[in-house]
């Protein structure tokens, strides 16, 4: 009968489905996280989220940090940039979110700002009263909220603006490091010839392209850029129009290569210029770990090059983009910081930590060894033995640290519509979709759109 | 046991009449009830996903970054914004020729694939794993491959010069006239092993007798492909057709990893608008608004295609 | 399908598939080449000396293998539903779960952390399980449904007249005769579940619980990229999948013609 095979089909289906209706209905009435009291300061187990350090690196941080802190246990969960930030959210929106976690300065830190205790008292208890002046001002700057309070702890610090350049396909051909455009396509000109590639960037990804235009920008009219991101200056301004039509003449007179808009900084730009393929690359302070000839050595061979050799990179200060302008800029913002869940049950643990990676000399010497980011904690300098040619390198090196030590711009913008909006510039100017004057307008337009006011 | 008494049963009832009713489906309905059966599926996906749906359609009426406590309700104000974006027009657009593109290349080439494998052809395994495995491979992975290869120095220029058609030589990915192209080819390599394998198996449903009639009639193999394989797998092409739409319009990887939606926004589409809108710019509301729209037209797209589809079936 | 008579002919065919194949099998040539650039072999043998890899591999295989029977028995009972039996309101119900289909990744994340959450399955594989199966479930009857569909109705009668049930048609027609389409939804939901990224990341507190899908990572820093290795690790992680795929292989062909024929 139907019914009857009904009946029986019933009874299997609601064997089937009996547990997966159980798990839809069990789910309610979770309760709200409970902070407590933030546990103990020296022994607890303490969940790490972040995109740096590497994996390699991390546990070394956390064998040193156990050194002191034998009791609390340090878990890294290690996500790429993209992962973590479709992660990081819904985590630390609910009760399940890391103890502590990575935060970079400027859009992000606006985001995730208001998940993070303050650590300003934390920070004076480990370092005295005057502890701001024993670390980076920007380093506490670019963390510290509208009220006044360190949502995130600095760990080293970002700085972009010069050219690094194969030295070894430099001497080669005889040449000199470019002071300004013209000499730069002087120099592009000789390496086209001799079947090299000049300069590689991986201008589809547009965080790279703003570094490059505040570089250029900046050899005009040191500073301007940076007012024009806060509003005391205008995008329109003839000297930022200047700035994007030397941009332009990158793509247009043989310094970029061909098709830079379809190619990114990573891998792509990266590889091109490790493997020897291109002379130049417009890379940061992080670029400095390739100084070593072991590191080199590594990533070369990651470049794809069989049997490598390293060779020698130097910075240089950024070809002035006009006849008397200002080479060789540099603006930086904290790469990442600590901030610490307020809803954490082990907060106090947790803080311990984040304090000592961002403001113990232990903890900061090992970030300054990196060779990636400039410690932000003042008097630790990295170790810098093992160059692959020390008598060119290592002057270079300490130029830029101690430049480094003394900048004031920034380098990523809490604002990430004005960001787009510089992105969209530089790229529209590039594919020739809108002259500078046209791009820098629109430009104005989306930044004032963009709650940015002048 | 119970088996048995049933059986008499049944058997002595004439078997059960067919319902007329529905007939969205080749075939006659059998009259059991199908509710219990479609239980568990529908627990599964309706009961984990509609929160998801409609905790999204709720954000969509809010001006919110996804993390700060201040909420700003805008009612639909994201929706009308929506309307006047030239980011949003552009998707559509990118969407719409996408959908196209792939739809009509991957399934010929799937069907092709599926019926040339069917035949008696050497080496089937090897064709059939290299057909499969770009499935298999994720973007992430490939996605830098293929920016190398479409490079101004890259494998795809060199291969045009070596077949003489050196005039072509382009920087794919940095033009915006050929970054969509490039990408529909990416997405079209990655993504006809999916159109193979559903033809390959819809083939095997169809009853050997049929061809062979066919055959005795004398028709060649373009014929019995076009009438007798096409409309046995009409089915699968219709699955595939909805597939395909919905798929273009949340088409995310391919773009965000070759060309992260550039250049100049030549290949944005409404996936990875939405991903750089909620992820990197933090305008959760705007996205939901986005993922709604992008809920809607995917339905109506998906209702419009099938039913068309049944009055097409129900004309035969 | 096609009948090639002649060497003539059968060539010809060889031929046509040969050039439709090509420019399938390019990009895995690169793909190889560059995993073998740089150190060469050395690259496949760091990845396989690596000593999470058996455990990411074992915890993709669970996720994989839980997925694949979850998506199984509710696309083949619910497609049979569909396409077979009588449902008031059928297509509205087919809708409603197709619907599911459509919102994007990114935009489901942060509900479903709150959800799973609720349930308890945080840090679960099912935190993993049950959302790639929702989200493969629509997908799969879809098509399976018209697979379903295309079994006369005959031979379900004739099974009835034998005394089945609708349960044990189930078991004994629709099943056997579903094989195609079931090998391939088992496929493709392998692929699914063995490439998901987001969601292992998300849900799987622990290192220990994570999925093939984070070997790169551990070759990709924020200033390093060694792209040799990861299409290397790219290649490795493929492999079990092609081998399930051609493990699969004799499924895919016997449908109707095998199974009418008792």
């Amino acid at each position: 009968m139907p019914k009857l095979t009904l009946r029986r089909s019933a009874r299997t289906m609601v064997a089937l489905t009996a547990g997966t209706i159980a798990l839809a209905l069990t789910g309610c009435g979770t309760s709200a996280p409970a902070g407590g009291d933030g546990g103990s300061a020296t022994e607890g187990t303490v969940e790490w989220w972040g995109w740096v350090p590497e994996k390699g690196v991390a546990p070394a941080y956390i064998e040193a940090f156990n050194e002191e802190y034998p009791d609390i246990k340090v878990n890294y969960k290690l996500l790429t940039i993209d992962g973590y930030q479709a992660a990081i959210r819904p985590a630390l929106a609910s009760s399940a979110g890391p103890d502590v976690f990575d935060v970079a300065s400027g859009a992000m830190f606006e985001q995730f700002k208001d998940f993070g205790v303050d650590l300003g008292p934390a920070a004076e208890e480990e370092l005295g009263a005057d502890w701001q002046s024993q670390v980076s001002p920007i380093g506490v700057s670019s963390f510290t909220d509208d009220n006044d309070e360190l949502k995130a702890l600095s760990v080293g610090l970002g700085f972009a603006g010069p050219v690094w350049i194969n030295q070894d396909i430099f001497d080669e051909y005889g040449l000199t490091a470019p002071t300004d455009f013209t000499e730069w396509k002087e120099v592009c000109a000789v390496l086209e010839k001799n079947g090299v590639g000049c300069f590689i960037q991986g201008a589809q990804q547009v965080a790279f392209n703003q570094d490059t235009l505040q570089a250029i920008a900046d050899t005009i009219n040191p500073g301007l850029f940076t007012k024009a991101t806060r509003g005391e200056a205008k995008w329109t301004d003839p000297d930022l129009v200047e700035a994007l039509t030397a941009w332009k003449s990158m793509f247009d007179d043989g310094i970029m290569q061909e098709g830079a808009l379809g190619q990114q900084q990573y891998p792509d730009a990266n590889n091109g210029f490790l493997s020897g393929k291109y002379a130049m690359v417009q890379m940061g302070y992080w670029y400095s770990q390739y100084t070593k000839a072991d590191t080199m050595t590594a990533a070369i061979g990651a470049a794809g090059v069989a049997e490598a050799v390293p060779f020698t990179t130097v910075p240089i200060p950024f070809p002035s983009a006009v006849d008397g302008g200002t080479p060789g800029a540099l603006f930086g913002s904290p790469d990442y910081g600590l901030a610490v869940n307020a809803k954490s049950k082990v907060r106090n643990a947790a803080t311990t930590f984040a304090l000592w990676l961002s403001s113990a000399t232990a903890g900061q010497q090992i970030v300054a060894d990196s060779l990636a980011d400039v410690p932000s904690l003042n008097g630790v300098s990295p170790q810098l033995s093992g160059l692959v040619d020390e008598s060119v390198q290592l002057p270079a090196l300490q130029d830029l640290i101690t430049q480094a030590g003394t900048v004031t711009e920034d380098r990523l913008l809490s604002n990430a519509d004005l960001a787009t909006a510089i992105g969209v510039a530089g790229t529209t100017v590039a594919a020739g979709d809108a002259t500078p004057a046209e791009a820098a307008k629109t430009l104005q337009a989306a930044a004032e759109k963009a709650g940015v006011t002048f | 046991m119970a088996m048995t008494d049933e059986a008499r049963d049944t058997r002595r009832r004439p078997s059960p009449p067919t319902r007329a009713g529905g007939g969205a489906v080749p075939g006659r309905r059998l009259h059991y009830s199908g509710y219990l059966w479609i239980l568990p599926a529908m627990v599964l996906s309706v009961g984990l996903l509609y929160y998801c749906i409609i905790y999204t359609g709720y954000i969509s009426t809010l001006d919110w970054n996804g993390s700060s406590p201040v909420q700003t309700s805008v009612g639909l104000q994201n929706y009308l914004d929506i309307l006047q974006d030239p980011i949003f027009w552009g998707a559509i657009l990118h969407t719409v020729i996408y959908f196209v593109g792939t739809f009509v290349v991957q399934t010929t080439l799937g069907l092709v694939f599926a019926v040339l494998l069917h035949s008696r052809v050497q080496l089937k395994s090897v064709y059939k794993v290299i057909i499969f495995v770009p499935v298999v491979l994720a973007p992430a992975v490939m996605a830098p491959v293929f920016r190398q290869a479409f490079s101004a120095d890259g494998q795809f220029n060199g291969l045009l010069e070596l077949v003489g058609l050196g005039f072509l030589r382009h920087a794919w990915l940095a033009e915006s006239e050929t970054a969509l192209p490039t990408v529909l080819a990416i997405t079209i390599w990655g993504s006809t092993g999916l159109t193979f394998i559903l033809y390959f198996a819809a083939m095997g449903q169809i009853d050997p007798d049929v061809l062979d009639a066919a055959r005795l009639d004398g028709a060649g193999n373009i014929r019995t492909l076009v009438s007798i394989i096409l409309p046995e797998v009409q089915g699968t092409t219709v699955a595939l057709l909805i597939l395909t739409a919905i798929g273009s319009l949340k088409l995310f990887d391919v773009p965000f990893l070759v060309t992260a939606g550039g250049p100049n926004y030549s290949t944005e589409f409404l996936g990875t608008y939405i991903y750089r809108s909620s992820i990197q710019e933090g305008h959760v509301g705007y996205a939901a608004a986005l993922s709604v729209m992008l809920l809607i037209l995917a339905v109506s797209i998906a209702i419009l295609l099938s039913r068309r589809n049944r009055q097409n079936s129900e004309a035969i | 399908m096609f009948e090639a008579h002649t060497r003539r002919g059968r060539l010809l065919l060889q031929l046509v598939l040969t050039l439709l194949a090509i420019p399938f099998l390019l990009p895995l040539v690169w793909m190889v080449q560059g995993s073998l650039a740089g150190q060469g072999w050395k690259n496949y043998t760091d990845i396989l000396a690596l000593p999470e890899l058996p455990l990411f591999f074992r915890n993709s295989v669970i996720i994989a293998v839980l997925t694949i029977a979850v998506v199984y028995l509710c696309t083949m009972l619910a497609a049979y539903g569909f396409a077979k039996l009588h449902i008031r309101g059928r297509e509205v119900f087919f809708w409603l779960l197709l619907a599911c289909l459509t919102l994007p990744e990114v935009v489901l994340i942060t509900p479903l952390f709150t959800t799973t959450l609720q349930l308890g399955f945080y840090n679960t594989y099912w935190a993993v399980v049950l959302p790639l199966a929702a989200l493969q479930v629509p997908f799969a009857v879809l098509l399976a449904r018209t697979f379903v569909a295309g079994i006369p109705d005959e031979l379900m009668e004739a099974a009835r007249m034998d005394g089945a049930s609708t349960a044990r048609t189930f078991w004994s027609v629709i099943l056997p005769l579903t094989r195609p389409i079931g090998a391939a939804i088992i496929v493709l939901t392998l692929i699914s579940a063995w490439n998901a990224y987001l969601l292992p990341l998300v849900f799987l507190l622990d290192s220990s619980s994570q999925t093939i899908t984070i070997l790169p990572q551990f070759f990709v820093g924020q200033f390093s990229n060694d792209q040799t290795k990861v299409l290397a690790g790219a290649a490795i992680a493929a492999i079990p999948e092609i081998v399930a795929y051609l493990c699969l292989q004799r499924l895919f062909e016997r449908g109707l013609a095998a199974g009418a024929i008792k």
